[in-house]
């Protein structure tokens, strides 16, 4: 699959507009990364969509009372970090199922914002907010260093650090894990709260775009960052993929929309491309003998229910 | 073995609860709000509720069967343009248009059973790929922005009319609908096999279930049943846009998981889901009448849906490994 990448990727890149693609791609690449450390540990989160907007909207209004942008960020990371502990604490320590639990704070927090903003956006940012004041030239850079940055120091964290073998290794088996002494529960409780603290990152990133933060910002981001993720070639039965894959990944999806418009094609027709992506990376996984895995992967329907 | 699967079918504790839950509304929502109880209100209820329920309906046996199927919201939308498309720009009269979009329901879900039942693909991933797919699929037919209106009265009557003058029409559906899978479910050899395979498909596979098949049963009529609700929910409203059902996918589920179905397989039941959209449905139109912010309702849902599952696992002594 990463060779198929290789193959398609080349005609994206020619003629398209680099820049505008890293940037705009640069906070979906952030949300990405958290969600491989989550599927990796063979669970999921639907509610970074949500998360995405509280954080979006948290960034503007405390810019707005006229804080610092140091203390702006660490408000909004802040934010995620806690809606991150919500769902750490449904998952691994009330041991509600992932995707059922995920679900409740999607709709619970995306409501909640609604309630709380009816549905207004945050305007009359102060200047120093967009493009962190840096400009839009050094601003734009700026958002893809720190999301490099970001996603370079997870990459490497997850192949050598202790923490980053143990999503592995509780991804693959949880129980087997806890037996071998890796602390399972606290790992399954780690990538959640860390997944949120990079969806507030990646809101913030996305905030300082515009010259408005959307209350509606970040409706179905999930499910782009989870097919993001798998296309990458994440087994979604945990324990098996890299960072690396979903920067392919998030390089595919990411470019889809350009590269379509660049082909002559309509952009409405992106979605349903991404689709079929997401069909063909999988199906492609699931024919090719199961991808290079260094366990038994399982891909019966049961392995569904780990998700 | 736990103990409690001896019973699969009945969790009534649960379902208790859930009742009581749904009174609880109905009183409550009486005292608040203006017109609330009345026959009017309660036909208003049911055809709000009837396109979520048919999905709902659908995802019983796949999630009992340890699956998903996040693309019914999208096909939802799918099938609404398509029945558009069909019928002003294709001049296909609606009697033949009709039984088209749900051969087109029957076909997109045998994309998902092909995937999920015969190649074994998860079925999280396959239909997270076909919810995109078909979504995609319909924004690309309208250009995103067509939308189609004018249908005929008769056709209209599906979503907007009475039977014997009080009984909304697709109410009728919904019933028909609820008791075709009650009796796959509940009163079927192919519904018991449904739960083995949730409870553990290597131990069905090992009794000589045939559970590709039945798999495959389950998302092709989840297929028909969003193309149904697609047909409805046109008929409800008197238009079709590529963006019908978005999120019906999430409500739907919620109220199966609300409605004592447990999402790793092998425990459910059609009437716990109907209990689950009541639920749902009464809280949206309570909240409405009632003046109150209807925000609340997904903050309510997003508590209760916790609650029921925490309530599910107390009463019954279920423990769930993360």
């Amino acid at each position: 699959m990463l060779a198929a990448l290789a193959v398609l990727a080349p005609s994206f890149h020619q003629g398209g507009n680099w820049r505008d693609i890293l940037v705009g791609n640069a906070p979906l690449l952030l949300s990405a990364t958290g969600m491989t450390l989550v599927v990796l540990t063979r669970h999921i989160d639907i509610s970074i969509g949500s998360q995405f907007a509280i954080c979006g909207v948290v960034a503007g209004l405390l810019a707005k009372a006229g804080l610092p942008m140091a203390a702006v960020a660490f408000g909004t990371v802040g934010a995620g970090l806690a809606m991150g502990g919500v769902n750490a604490l449904l998952v691994a320590f009330l041991g509600l199922p992932s995707i059922v639990a995920t679900l409740a704070t999607m709709v619970a927090l995306r409501e909640g914002l609604r309630w709380a903003t009816q549905g207004a956006w945050v305007e009359n940012l102060p200047a120093g907010f967009q493009w962190f004041g840096a400009g839009q030239a050094a601003g734009r850079w700026l958002i893809v260093a720190v999301a490099l940055a970001v996603f370079t120091a997870m990459a490497w964290a997850l192949t050598h650090l202790r923490a980053g073998r143990a999503v592995y290794a509780t991804g693959s088996d949880a129980e087997a894990a806890r037996l071998l002494g890796v602390p399972a529960r606290a790992t399954t409780a780690l990538v959640f709260v860390v997944l949120g603290g990079l969806n507030a990152l990646a809101a913030l990133l996305s905030a300082v775009q515009f010259i408005d933060v959307q209350a509606g910002a970040g409706l179905g981001l999930e499910l782009k960052v989870i097919a993001a993720v798998v296309v990458g070639g994440t087994a979604i039965t945990g324990g098996r993929g890299t960072a690396l894959g979903t920067l392919l990944g998030v390089a595919l999806l990411g470019t889809l929309g350009p590269a379509l418009t660049f082909l002559g094609s309509h952009a409405y027709w992106e979605r349903a491309l991404q689709g079929a992506i997401i069909l063909a990376a999988v199906a492609t996984d699931a024919l090719s003998g199961r991808g290079g895995s260094s366990r038994p992967v399982d891909v019966s329907p049961e392995s569904a229910r780990a998700a | 073995m736990p103990p409690e699967r001896a019973q699969p079918w009945g969790n009534s504790s649960h379902e208790a609860v859930l009742a009581l839950i749904v009174l609880g509304e109905v009183v409550v929502f009486s005292l608040l709000g203006t017109n609330f109880l009345s026959l009017g209100n309660a036909a208003e209820v049911l055809r709000a509720a009837t396109p979520v329920g048919l999905l709902a309906l659908a995802l019983t046996p796949v999630i009992v069967s340890g699956g998903i199927d996040l693309s019914v919201g999208s096909l939802l939308g799918f099938s609404a343009v398509v029945l558009g498309e069909l019928w002003r720009d294709g001049g296909v009269p609606l009697g033949t248009a009709v039984p088209l979009t749900l051969a087109l329901g029957a076909a997109a879900g045998a994309l998902n059973a092909l995937l999920v039942a015969r190649l074994r693909m998860p079925a999280l991933i396959v239909t997270l790929g076909t919810f995109s797919l078909f979504r995609g699929l319909a924004e690309g037919l309208t250009a995103g922005v067509e939308n189609y209106t004018g249908f005929p009265a008769g056709f209209l009557r599906l979503g907007q009319g009475y039977l014997l003058g009080a009984i909304p029409t697709q109410a009728l559906v919904l019933v028909a609908a609820a008791a075709l899978y009650g009796v796959l479910l509940h009163a079927s050899v192919a519904g018991r096999a449904l739960y083995a395979i949730g409870f553990s498909p290597e131990g069905a596979r090992h009794a000589g279930l045939p559970v590709g098949r039945r798999l495959a049963l389950v998302y092709v009529l989840s297929g028909v049943m969003a193309a149904l609700a697609g047909l409805v929910y046109v008929a409800y409203l008197g238009q079709a846009k590529a963006d019908a059902g978005t999120g019906y996918e999430l409500t739907a589920i919620t109220a199966v998981v609300l409605g004592g179905t447990s999402i790793f397989g092998g425990r459910g039941t059609i009437h716990g889901t109907l209990l689950g959209v009541a639920a749902l449905a009464v809280l949206h139109n309570g909240l409405r009448l009632a003046d109150l912010p209807t925000e609340m309702a997904g903050v309510l849902t997003g508590l209760l849906l916790v609650a029921a599952i925490l309530a599910r696992r107390w009463l019954a002594g279920e423990r769930t490994t993360t």
